[in-house]
Formats: structure tokens, sequence, C-alpha cells
């Protein structure tokens, strides 16, 4: 992956990446996940055999890492209540018990890692400490509500 | 006793005076690269990631503030300011350090690239006096008082800040080439020979 590609082949790339993938995840915070599941750790290089074969590989590397630019972005201009409401949804859509998933995103901090390269130390830390912060709430409303917890086994 | 304060402050004003002239007096032009470098990477980073209206609006308005009184518990709110606060430090900081970048530019090498009288050199001075007492002050309610005690100082920092940033960026247009392609070119002939 060394030749530039053409900023018209990337932007082509980033509309085709919007209309048939990102239109279907409403949320900023699905998107980013999403966005850095496509992301290869060794190389920081973003990958997407669908979009590589219609753009080329450089250009859907391109137009991946902008679009997760944009929903990092997007999502450090959330509100807190708003970052809170994405996380509840998230958490439903992962078909996990919600007392793991908080234990885990408390433990091994995922958000860290979804993050684009080269984003700003100010603003991830933002971003963080927000989800931080969401976390505390999530559980303190379970902890709140604990008779509105589901059954024990993860859903199928 | 006013005479005497009168002429105390005097006195202090010349020897303040005198050392600032000292300072101009000591630079020379030798690192000068360097120093642009570091001016016009200070001034990236304070445009760029340090002054974005959206991100400063979200650090610092209550509407997270108003949201959290609302529906958590107090120890949630407690955990939340502190949360805030360590952010709304990490920004003060990060401005106060870029804002000593730029005013070590302006103290001791703006004068061979930037031309600036010493009138217009002084009143930066002051400006950034100001600036960095204001990034202190800052610090201080934020720490004691936490991320929302100061909208005004916050607000008139953003807008000073903004102002040495739309001077700096006039003194160091010269360091951003107007067309990148026709360095990239110069470079390959120059490779070339």
């Amino acid at each position: 992956m060394t030749a530039k590609p053409k900023r018209m082949d990337v932007l082509e790339a980033m509309d085709d990446l919007r209309l048939r993938t990102l239109a279907h995840m409403q949320r900023p915070l699905d998107r980013l996940i999403y966005l850095a599941s496509t992301r290869d750790y060794n190389t920081g290089l973003y990958y997407h055999d669908g979009l590589a074969a219609r753009f080329g590989e450089e250009a859907a590397c391109e137009a991946l890492a902008e679009c997760h630019n944009e929903a990092m972005r997007e999502l450090v201009t959330s509100s807190l209540e708003g970052l809170v409401g994405q996380m509840e949804g998230y958490m439903e859509s992962a078909r996990t018990r919600p007392t793991d998933f908080l234990g885990m995103w408390r433990g091994l901090e995922p958000y860290r890692v979804a993050v684009p390269v080269g984003t700003d130390p100010l603003a991830a830390g933002f971003l963080f400490s927000n989800f931080r912060v969401a976390l505390a709430i999530l559980d303190a409303r379970r902890n709140v509500r604990p008779g509105l917890e589901p059954d024990a086994s993860p859903r199928r | 006793m006013i005479q005497l304060v009168f002429f105390l402050a005097l006195g202090l004003g010349f020897l303040g005076m005198l050392i600032f002239i000292m300072r101009r007096g000591r630079a020379t032009p030798e690192g000068g690269a360097v120093a642009l470098i570091e001016a016009r990477g200070a001034l990236d980073t304070l445009q760029g990631s340090l002054m974005p209206p959206e991100l400063i609006g979200r650090i610092f308005e209550q509407q997270d503030l108003e949201y959290i009184e609302a529906s958590t518990p107090a120890e949630v709110r407690e955990f939340f300011l502190r949360e805030r606060s360590q952010i709304a430090l990490l920004w003060i900081r990060q401005v106060r350090t870029q804002l000593v970048s730029l005013r070590r530019f302006y103290t001791g090498r703006s004068r061979y690239y930037a031309q600036i009288s010493a009138g217009t050199e002084l009143s930066l001075g002051l400006n950034f006096l100001v600036l960095l007492s204001a990034c202190r002050l800052l610090e201080v309610l934020v720490y004691v008082r936490g991320p929302f005690a100061a909208p005004r100082i916050v607000g008139a920092t953003i807008t000073r800040t903004a102002k040495i940033c739309d001077f700096s960026a006039e003194k160091l247009e010269f360091l951003r080439p107007e067309n990148p392609s026709e360095i990239n070119r110069d470079r390959a002939g120059n490779e070339a020979i």
C-alpha cells in the first residue's frame, strides 16, 4: 500500500461506506467500534474487502480512516447524557449481561484502543473520562434497580 | 507612605524593563530554525487541538453537570467533578505550555524573522503575562472549586489566546509554503543535481 489514492476515489468510497454500512449504525459509538475493528493493530491500516474491490485498497483505507475520525468527533461532542444513552443501546445490542459488560468495560477499557491514531490527547482524554463517568452512571442505575436484572444466562 | 509605594512601583517597573532589554540583547540568530519550528508547533497545537470551540464548550459547559445532578447519586456527581477537573486542568496546563513556547519565540528570536517593533514586543509581553497569570489563576480555581468555577476567565483566556494566535499566525505565515508541490519539485530537482 504505497501509492496515494485519488481524492475523488476516497470521497466516493466514503459515500459508499456511509450509505451501505454506516447508515445501519445510528449511534456514533457503534460506528467508532466498528471502524476501529477494521484496523490492523500491527500496521494501523484499515481493511474492507468490499470497498477495496470497488475503489482499491488505498482509497478504502483512507475512507475508513476518515469515517473513523468523523465518528470520533461526533462522540467527543456528544453530551454525557447522549453518551450514556449510546452505551445503554450498545450494551443491549452486545447481548451480554449488563453486569459482565460493565465489569469488562471498566476493567479492560476497550474504548482506549477504539480511537483513531493521531487523535489529540486532550480529546481522547476527555472521551475516556466521559466513558468512565458513563460507566459509573450505568452502574449506579443498576444498583438502584437490582430487580430489573435480566436472566443470568447470555441471550441467544 | 503613598510616595514610597509609588517610587517602589516605579523602580520595579524600571527593573522589569531593564531585564526585558537585557533579554532582548542576549538573543542571537543562531539556532533560530529550532525556535521557529517550536513556535509554529506551539501555534498549530493551540489553534488545532486546544482551541476548538466545540471541545472547550463541552469541557466547561454546565450541561453535563445539570444532567448528573438531576439523575445520579452524590458519589457519581463527585466522581464526575473529579474527572472533569482533571480534564480542565489538562487543558489549562497544555495551553500554558504552548503559550510559554510562543513567548520564548517572541522574547528571544522574533525580531530576526517577524519584524516586530519594540513597542509591539512590549505589548505582546504584557499580553503573555496576563494570559499566563490567568492560566495559573484558573488552575487554582479549578483545583479548589471545580471545573465550572470560572467560566468568565475561561472565556477571556480563550479570546485573548485566539488573538495572540491570529497575530502569531500572521507573523509566522512565511513558514507555510503557498504551494507545497513546488517545494517538493525544487527538492527533487536539488536531489537530482
